[in-house]
């Protein structure tokens, strides 16, 4: 009695119900686990961005300090103790009304209790206390009170850290790149090359082994070809499998990212986000094509699991190792630069975030380019020698 | 020559230091139960493979319905049903689950023979396929396999794990198979079920076929063999005096009388005139026929 089916050549539709039936526990749980990442990461970014406000106040804290000088000049002057927290106090505002009218027509100055209130108002809009601004004061004024003993010069509190600096072998130079280091692009970077990528690095290697290897090593897959389906329907139905869902999962996250970013930022750059996960996207998939070629290469589970944990091991290391040489770690003093040499030995590598983050922004640096087009060939080759050698090699089943 | 469904010439598969599959040839015929007989590691699944496309020979080929089983394996699968000697199912949870996805692969729609196997099997395909025992999972693997009605069944030693009684339920099948005019090719290594169901049988050591042998010869021998116990001494010694059969003594009061098919009705004639108190027919089992043949194969290929 011959059965009607059709022999599946390229595709096989149970196989991939297959598929999706023995592994969504997994995929679903790994998604998870990369929402809560991405996310949790986007929200201690974004409070990150709001403790360290950017509001001017070097105008308030210039009126600040002119006031306080004022006030100690004053009280040295009538053997008074007028001070910043007295006045806070606002027991005495009798007795700074007349210092400050004094002062005033002494030196032709515009002083005020108003004047001194506002200067203390838009100074606490920075993050800094305001007893650090009064304790700041006090080493410039008493530095402004002398001069250097052998050589005359003015003293000056930069000049002092520096020094203080140096001697403690801490390199100034550091100390200012630290301050202009940008946190939010360091915390990109690793949440991007390294962070991000681990959960789904886990997947892909464990995906790989189970579709192809593993059920060679197992036998089940005699299940498979004991029916009419061609191996080169089982590879390509895998392979599909392996394309879309982590262009699923990638794609899902990166939604609940956007949608968390809008919730935290007020003004988000959209287009910026989704290349940056559309670069992962890129990257994964070929990582996904070297596991999925180590699953067709060897019969053994073993030694396909080796290859493909291997490398996806080796890349994250070296990609973790990497950003210790990146220009921010560099800054911070936590990185040496010669380390930056493991960037070019890992695939990830090839994925510049921080060209691609230029998405969407002003200027866009299109060194992404060519990295991207490499990924994408690396995915071509080994899905197609996979595919290939799966389809003529020797099967113990 | 167009009945021949399954037929090797030469298949060679080398895997180093004596190991693989040399030189087999086999012809299986519509209709007939083949048996493959041989120990274990002597190459009954390398074979097998190679007929189903798994593993590309090195010499030799191996055509199922005109097809060649490498280049086209696929296309022999629509008349091929395959119970692999190694039962490892893919990951899903229930039986049923795994032979409702095996129906898709086939096309199968109709589940009146599945279930009709089913049940000559006893199998509750409900259980969790992790958790069955060895005859359940090969329960399980058989009714995959018989559920396409396929015209050729390939079974490696399908009755490993199996209890007697289903053994039997096992055979019954392969009957009804054989009854529907199906071609049945199956390894093993108990000669009991080889012998109940089978027409042919190849025996194969070391990767060598050393024997073929049809079954219906064994079952209807032309000589056949007997031990004859007398009641007197007397009445041996008259009967061996008889020149018509070859006989020989081997103890008092009995012998061994070797005699055709077509004498049969004078040897009872003759044993009428005697008092005969046991007569016991020496039948020549395919184990024995195994292992005369395996002897010998020791001493050809012995230093091999």
């Amino acid at each position: 009695m011959e059965t009607n089916k059709k022999t599946a050549r390229f595709f096989s539709k149970p196989l991939m119900g297959q598929t999706i039936k023995a592994n969504w526990g997994l995929c679903l749980a790994i998604l998870l686990i990369m929402i809560l990442l991405g996310n949790v990461m986007n929200y201690a970014m974004s409070m990150m961005a709001t403790e360290k406000s950017d509001v001017d106040v070097t105008e308030y804290q210039e009126n600040f300090y002119s006031y306080l000088g004022a006030l100690a000049t004053y009280d040295t002057m009538t053997q008074q103790e007028l001070s910043y927290d007295d006045f806070v106090n606002g027991n005495n505002e009798a007795a700074y009304e007349t210092a400050f009218e004094m002062l005033n027509a002494q030196a032709d100055m515009d002083l005020s209790t108003d004047g001194f209130r506002q200067s203390i108002d838009g100074l606490s809009q920075s993050d800094i206390s305001l007893d650090k601004y009064v304790k700041q004061f006090e080493y410039v004024y008493a530095l402004n009170q002398s001069e250097g003993v052998f050589d005359k010069e003015e003293l000056t509190i930069s000049e002092m850290l520096t020094v203080t600096l140096d001697m403690m072998g801490v390199s100034s130079d550091m100390v200012e790149k630290m301050s202009e280091m940008n946190p939010a692009s360091m915390m990109n970077q690793m949440y991007y090359t390294a962070m991000g990528l681990l959960p789904i690095f886990i997947l892909i290697v464990i995906l790989a082994n189970s579709l192809i290897a593993n059920q060679v090593d197992r036998g089940s897959m005699a299940y498979v070809l004991s029916t009419p389906t061609k191996r080169s329907a089982v590879a390509i139905t895998q392979m599909v499998f392996m394309i879309v869902v982590p262009f699923l999962m990638v794609a899902i996250v990166c939604a609940t990212r956007v949608g968390t970013s809008l919730l935290f930022y007020d003004e988000v750059n959209v287009p910026g986000i989704i290349a940056l996960f559309g670069g992962m996207y890129i990257l994964v998939e070929a990582v996904c094509a070297l596991c999925f070629m180590g699953s067709c290469l060897f019969s053994q589970s073993k030694k396909s699991m080796a290859f493909g944990g291997g490398l996806a091991v080796w890349f994250f290391l070296a990609s973790m190792i990497g950003l210790f040489g990146s220009e921010n770690m560099v800054n911070t003093g936590m990185g040496v630069e010669e380390l930056s040499v493991f960037n070019k030995l890992t695939l990830v590598g090839l994925y510049d975030v921080d060209s691609l983050s230029t998405i969407g922004t002003g200027n866009v640096d299109t060194t992404f380019v060519w990295k991207l087009l490499v990924l994408i060939a690396v995915a071509i080759v080994c899905y197609t020698v996979g595919a290939v050698r799966f389809s003529k090699k020797d099967l113990p089943l | 020559m167009n009945d021949v469904i399954i037929q090797t010439t030469g298949l060679t598969k080398d895997y180093g230091k004596c190991r693989g599959i040399f030189d087999i040839n086999l012809e299986i015929h519509r209709g007939e139960v083949f048996g493959f007989i041989g120990t274990n590691g002597s190459g009954k699944t390398t074979t097998i493979r190679n007929m189903m496309g798994f593993i590309r020979p090195d010499r030799g080929n191996s055509v199922i319905n005109g097809l060649d089983s490498w280049n086209s394996s696929a296309d022999i699968m629509k008349n091929v049903s395959y119970v692999p000697g190694e039962i490892a199912f893919p990951a899903l949870k229930t039986g049923t689950e795994f032979l409702k996805s095996q129906a898709k692969y086939l096309g199968v729609t109709d589940f009146k023979y599945m279930n009709h196997v089913i049940e000559l099997l006893q199998l509750d395909p409900t259980a969790n396929l992790k958790r069955m025992s060895k005859g359940m999972k090969q329960k399980t693997a058989i009714v995959a396999a018989l559920m396409g009605e396929k015209e050729i069944l390939v079974l490696d030693e399908p009755t490993t794990g199996l209890d007697p009684l289903m053994r039997e339920s096992f055979l019954e099948l392969i009957r009804e198979e054989k009854q529907k005019g199906h071609t049945i090719f199956m390894s093993s290594h108990i000669f009991e079920e080889i012998e109940a169901v089978c027409d042919r049988v190849s025996m194969i050591k070391n990767g060598h076929i050393i024997d073929t042998t049809s079954l219906y010869d064994l079952r209807h021998p032309s000589t056949k063999n007997f031990i004859i116990e007398f009641k007197q001494k007397e009445d041996q010694e008259q009967f061996i005096e008889n020149r018509l059969f070859a006989i020989t003594c081997t103890e008092i009061n009995t012998c061994t009388v070797q005699c055709s098919v077509d004498q049969l009705d004078a040897l009872f004639n003759i044993l009428k005139n005697y008092q005969i108190t046991n007569l016991r027919e020496i039948h020549l089992s395919l184990q024995q026929q195994f292992m005369r043949a395996y002897k010998e194969g020791i001493a050809h290929n012995g230093n091999k």
